[in-house]
């Protein structure tokens, strides 16, 4: 659960890439704010190219920001110390391919000076979380990618990470991998980590995020939880079958009523007694109530929503 | 002042800003000892399980058996030939192969992007280039004793086969051979931290161009000299005076001619290249460290 010590904070973050071809430069971050409470899982969603990588890299210290400041635990990333405390897993799980599993979480373990007998410990404990125990002295380059992403999981938890940066952890892989590793992602979550994530997978997100920031064009174009940025329900949406097409004319007529179309009935979301009284006018013209519901505007709606809004506004 | 005294007075001085800034880089050196150890451990690991280094390994080794079939020779003269020509395969595979492990050992860390989950670990930049290269010179190493070794042997079975001929002169000088070798090997050392150097701010190609051109002009020393000397055109007499002072003196440590031709070698001799040489490896990887700190990968 996210208490509200802020773990990561962003200030002013921006990186332009500059080339002798392009002097001008190429914005990839363009003065990004933002915050990670401990315990929270953030998503950084949008679509390629929004600068979601190169953000995690600046964190990461793989490349340097133009201007802004980012620090995790208070301190500044330039410190090496904050690195004890983080595990990062990059997009496409990069790791020496001639290693088995075992031997790329002995190495990885090592860089933090770990005995021989805790790293011993440490690669049994992880290749089990992440159900590798069975593959463990298989080579990475003959793993299936969804091993590769779980083994990719395993380095980055070696330190035992209180702020976990996961780049598209799902990302290439099959329904069964994707799920597989959202349950991962989840058991993190219970045992109290810190995630930041980035992904274009917006229903992964949806699924195991508190809050969401998307990012378009390197800027934070929205931020907040999934409630906050789907907004309350605007319908409500009753399923039927069994509705004759005189029936449905007489039910259309209902104050309540917003329309109805292939048995679909749609009425205000602020409707009360009416919900009560169209529901007993279907009963009556002898339809079947399959299902009622509330529902919110998905992630990608919202998402695209954001996109849509930006574009027009840098248009006008 | 000769480039050798300058180098000197550069290294001195060196060494004494190390000292008394000992305290802000002592500390980190201790706790960089492990990571740089570690990651040698793995570039080794990692050498060792590509075909490809040992392909060429077995082909060197093949080739100097292959140098002991010149049985029409005088003793003398395949003892010679032996010598040298195993001498100049070691060289020649030795560079090579420092040439191509080197070059490709940072950039392609970064092409696979290996680099990631290693720097995002609580390891210094300088700690991955010292400990590559670390990990490039034990793989070098073996490289070189095993040729070595090989080239000993093949000399002592040669070495019996020709005592029975009457007024054998075959002399092996095992000795001599072993110290080339040796001053080999600090040779590749030295031009493999150039490549390092050169590989953190070039591209891969450029690096193995300028690794050839480097090993060009480092074992043509003294014909850069006499031609700065003689060089008429100012621009091409400063050119040869650059090359001749920043490369380094790949030719200094080739004792192969002595050792083939029986001539007595002054191992004193080689304390003079071997000092220049480590004092430019701490140069060269000291600057590596610093353009890889400032590296975006």
């Amino acid at each position: 659960m996210a208490s509200g010590e802020v773990v990561l904070q962003i200030e002013g973050l921006t990186k332009v890439y500059r080339s002798l071809f392009t002097p001008v430069g190429v914005k990839a971050v363009d003065d990004l704010n933002l915050s990670v409470r401990r315990g929270e899982t953030y998503s950084v969603v949008g679509p390629n190219g929004s600068g979601k990588t190169t953000t995690l890299k600046i964190l990461l210290g793989l490349i340097f920001p133009t201007a802004g400041t980012a620090s995790i635990f208070g301190k500044d990333i330039a410190d090496l110390s904050v690195r004890e405390q983080i595990g990062f897993l990059p997009e496409d799980a990069y790791l020496y391919d001639v290693f088995n599993g075992e031997e790329l979480l002995d190495f990885y373990a090592g860089l933090f000076g770990f005995s021989r007998q805790r790293r011993r410990e440490l690669t049994d404990e992880l290749l089990s979380l992440v159900g590798m125990q069975a593959n463990r002295k298989v080579p990475f380059r003959e793993c299936s990618k969804g091993m590769r992403q779980r083994l990719a999981l395993a380095q980055a938890l070696v330190n035992d990470p209180e702020l976990l940066i996961l780049d598209e952890p799902t990302s290439g892989l099959d329904p069964a991998g994707r799920q597989q590793m959202t349950r991962l992602i989840l058991e993190l979550k219970r045992r109290g980590k810190t995630i930041l994530l980035c992904s274009h997978f917006l229903a992964e997100v949806e699924e195991v995020c508190d809050r969401v920031g998307i990012m378009y064009r390197g800027r934070l174009v929205a931020e907040g939880t999934l409630g906050e940025l789907a907004g309350a329900p605007t319908e409500i949406i009753i399923a039927t079958s069994g509705l004759g097409a005189d029936k449905t004319e007489q039910l259309a007529g209902h104050a309540a009523v917003l329309g109805i179309e292939d048995g679909i009935v749609r009425m205000g979301h602020e409707a009360g007694e009416e919900l009560w009284s169209v529901l007993e006018a279907i009963h009556r013209a002898g339809g079947t109530i399959l299902e009622v519901s509330r529902p919110r505007p998905s992630l990608q709606d919202v998402f695209v929503k954001a996109i849509r809004q930006d574009t027009s506004e840098e248009a006008q | 002042m000769t480039p050798q005294l300058a180098f000197l007075i550069g290294l001195f001085i060196v060494v004494v800003v190390l000292l008394l800034t000992r305290k802000q880089w002592a500390p980190a050196l201790i706790h960089a000892v492990p990571s740089i150890w570690r990651i040698a451990k793995i570039t080794v690991a990692e050498a060792r399980r590509r075909r490809v280094i040992q392909a060429v390994v077995i082909l060197v080794v093949l080739i100097l058996i292959s140098m002991t079939f010149f049985s029409y020779l005088s003793p003398q003269e395949q003892s010679r030939m032996l010598i040298s020509g195993g001498l100049a395969a070691i060289t020649v595979f030795g560079i090579l192969l420092a040439i191509f492990i080197a070059a490709f050992l940072i950039p392609q860390e970064l092409d696979d992007r290996t680099v990631y989950a290693i720097l995002a670990k609580p390891v210094r930049r300088f700690e991955f280039v010292v400990g590559k290269y670390i990990g490039a010179l034990i793989i070098l190493a073996a490289i070189v004793v095993t040729m070595t070794v090989v080239l000993i042997g093949v000399l002592l079975i040669q070495n019996q086969f020709v005592q029975d001929l009457p007024d054998s002169a075959f002399n092996p000088n095992l000795k001599g051979v072993v110290f080339a070798a040796v001053m080999n090997y600090f040779a590749i050392a030295v031009l493999t931290a150039l490549i390092v150097l050169i590989s953190t701010v070039a591209s891969t190609t450029m690096t193995v161009v300028s690794a050839f051109i480097i090993w060009a002009v480092g074992s043509l020393q003294s014909t850069i000299s006499d031609l700065a000397a003689h060089a008429e055109i100012p621009v091409t007499k400063a050119l040869l005076t650059i090359a001749y002072i920043i490369v380094p003196k790949l030719e200094n440590f080739d004792f192969r001619h002595e050792v083939s031709n029986f001539v007595p070698v002054s191992y004193t001799a080689a304390w003079n290249p071997l000092i220049q040489g480590v004092g430019y490896i701490v140069v060269v990887m000291i600057l590596a460290s610093i353009f890889f700190n400032d590296r975006q990968v």
